[in-house]
């Protein structure tokens, strides 16, 4: 390949890497958070690039296999974080975005072979990026929300908790909760195309649907008469859940039958 | 939770009625799962469904508007019931993605429903209850008419829309295989599922091609003593093209040839050939440790045994690529005379007279050389409901983004 792929993504990693020190050691200089920022978005911005360049040399859109779908993500997650950062001033999001970037590019890094693992025919639609990045963003606000929530529980034990930090975990979750509803109906939407119907109880379509319940049961319980760290133990704990339909879905018994699985035969 | 505690059942019932509520469903509906001896409950078809669905609607209204003040009407569209049915549907989802469905287990987990939860009566009966909350709600929000209200209204609407067209529209749902071979046309298709039933579709379908198209096949080192594939290097795969490299073990291997589809000639190599007939070859130099003749591979099919290379203990063989893609050309031919070209492929269904054609499989055993395509007819009535409920969600979802932006002024 002509495009070196280690080297853009180490590139990436290193601008994330910096753009998060210097953003950490900023404290209140405004240059120094400018700055940052720039580091940040110049590492989605390789990745961009690569992807282009990519594109071009394949002369196909990279969305064939699991490996070139992480690019995306790579590109795509910390751009969201920054973007919370600007229109609601949660700044350490961007943080655990750019982490599951660098994770991300660390997986296709490790095993470079999947970028030749094939898609099978039902992963070739348009529906699969969509789907599956607003999924990811998803996850990833609400795994912030869950953050948030064990953040606040600390310090309310140590009787230092504000309603501001309440309202950040429910936002956070609030926020999550949007696009996981997006994920789901555009997984359905495909469903009815790739397979000729858009619900089948499908094990991974069921944990997705019982997270999707459980944070609907958080937005009813948070605009009813629960008690503030109540709610917030509800979201430290909803996280398991949404950790069981994000990657332990796999390892159920139910798992065989599962169209999400992608284990080649 | 109340400040004072308050005894059970003195009004305004809350959250604990409403667990209590929720439980004894769940109960109820497991008592008569195992009394029926497992069998679920079935849906009747059009137009049965259409009036029951119109009659809740109508109870739900009624109920809504006529007892907006009562407390106990007040308790059953409330949010402490809904929130303790929401649990309730989580749970039996739970038993749903932790028990195979449709396997068979033991016999009293088979009995209480749960190797087919989501036809089980207690599911129905939280789905029936939840409903009439979901219901309820939205009459309260809905009439008087307020623009605040709006996400509210699409949200519940959308979801109460897209639940019952989903589950009250599943007995009309028809899905039907279709096999059809090359040259031939059919219109009969077969009940999915158990029965095998046939139904004569309104049209026929003609195959004129089946086709694949598949992925370069793939170099992989064999070992015969331990029956496994070896990999070269970190590459797991390597497609193969002309002037694909792969070394292993002192052993270096190039493609100096690829032919994608040619049959052995006269003289023992290879000659092209059309796509139907031929197979993959590639002709390898082979140098280093287990240095020898250039040869030629190839990945073998229909009445041609592969050709592979010895290395040492080793063999070299060339996989054939997995299906990149396949597709039928068939003509779709009403009765009523309209006839339509299509090309249908995986993730690319054709609406035709009401039905839904899709591209399903074919005869794997044959694989590239498959005559047979295996279509599906789905017949889906309510899906115009189910969609609309879909994107009224969306759009619900979409304004309270956009609002509880606009509300929360978080500051961090």
């Amino acid at each position: 390949m002509i495009i070196d792929f280690t080297a853009a993504a180490y590139l990436s990693i290193a601008f994330w890497a910096s753009g998060s020190l210097l953003g950490l050691a900023a404290r209140g200089s405004a240059v120094m958070k400018r700055a940052a920022t720039g580091l940040n978005l110049g590492g989605s911005l390789v990745m961009i690039a690569f992807i282009a360049m990519y594109w071009s040399a394949l002369e196909r859109p990279p969305l064939r296999t699991l490996g070139e779908t992480r690019l995306w993500y790579a590109a795509l997650i910390p751009l969201v974080g920054l973007l919370v950062e600007q229109r609601w001033n949660i700044s350490w999001l961007k943080y655990y975005c750019m982490a599951l970037a660098a994770f991300f590019l660390s997986i296709n890094l490790m095993h470079p072979e999947v970028f030749d693992k094939a898609l099978m025919p039902a992963l070739q639609s348009p529906w699969f990026i969509p789907h599956v990045v607003v999924y990811l963003v998803g996850y990833v606000l609400l795994a912030a929300s869950s953050v948030a929530g064990w953040h606040n529980i600390f310090l309310t034990w140590r009787k230092k908790n504000t309603l501001q930090n309440d309202a950040i975990g429910h936002y956070l979750a609030l926020l999550g909760f949007v696009f996981l509803t997006f994920g789901l109906v555009f997984g359905a939407l495909w469903a009815k195309d790739a397979w000729g119907n858009y619900w089948s109880w499908d094990p991974k379509e069921t944990w997705a649907f019982i997270a999707w319940l459980i944070y609907l049961g958080y937005l009813h319980a948070s605009s009813w008469k629960v008690r503030r760290l109540n709610l917030q133990w509800y979201l430290a704990l909803a996280f398991l859940v949404l950790l069981v339909s994000w990657f332990g879905v796999n390892y159920l018994p139910t798992a065989a039958n599962s169209v999400h699985t992608y284990q080649q035969s | 939770m109340a400040p004072h505690p308050r005894k059970w059942f003195h009004a305004p019932w809350e959250f604990r009625e409403a667990a209590l509520a929720a439980t004894l469903t769940l109960a109820l509906g497991f008592a008569v799962q195992y009394s029926l001896g497992g069998a679920g409950i079935t849906m009747p078809a059009w137009p049965l469904n259409g009036i029951i669905l119109a009659l809740i609607a109508l109870a739900t209204l009624t109920l809504g508007l006529s007892f907006r003040n009562h407390p106990m009407v007040q308790w059953l569209g409330g949010i402490p019931l809904g929130l303790s049915l929401i649990l309730s549907l989580a749970i039996l989802s739970f038993i749903g993605g932790m028990v195979p469905q449709g396997a068979a287990g033991n016999p009293a987990a088979m009995q209480l429903g749960l190797y087919s939860i989501f036809s089980s009566w207690p599911f129905a009966l939280t789905v029936a209850i939840f409903f009439v909350n979901l219901g309820l709600s939205l009459v309260w929000k809905t009439i008087p008419f307020s623009p605040k209200n709006l996400q509210f209204i699409l949200f519940h609407a959308g979801f109460w829309i897209a639940l019952a067209c989903g589950i009250f529209g599943s007995s009309d749902l028809q899905r039907l295989v279709v096999p059809v071979y090359e040259g031939r046309s059919t219109s009969r298709g077969l009940v999915s599922g158990e029965g095998r039933d046939v139904v004569e579709l309104p049209f026929s379908i003609k195959l004129h091609d089946f086709s694949i198209e598949e992925y370069p096949p793939q170099l992989m080192f064999y070992d015969p003593e331990s029956d496994r594939f070896i990999m070269a290097g970190s590459q797991a795969v390597t497609e193969v093209h002309k002037g694909t490299r792969v070394s292993w073990k002192g052993t270096d291997v190039e493609v100096t040839e690829f032919m994608t589809s040619a049959m052995p000639g006269p003289s023992g190599n290879p000659v092209a050939a059309p796509p139907s007939a031929g197979i993959p070859y590639a002709k390898v130099r082979i140098t280093g440790s287990g240095a020898q003749p250039d040869t030629w591979l190839s990945t073998g099919g229909p009445g041609m045994r592969p050709y592979v290379a010895g290395i040492d203990s080793q063999i070299l063989i060339m996989v054939p690529g997995s299906p990149k893609s396949y597709r039928s050309a068939v003509t779709l031919q009403a009765e009523g005379g309209r006839s339509l070209e299509a090309e249908l492929e995986v993730n690319k269904p054709v609406n035709f007279e009401g039905w839904k054609i899709y591209q399903m499989g074919y005869d794997e055993e044959s694989g590239r050389f498959s005559t047979l395509s295996l279509l599906e007819a789905i017949r889906d009535p309510w899906l115009p409901g189910v969609y609309l409920g879909f994107f009224m969600i969306l759009g619900g979802n979409a304004l309270f983004f956009w609002n509880g932006i606009k509300r929360s002024g978080v500051q961090a």
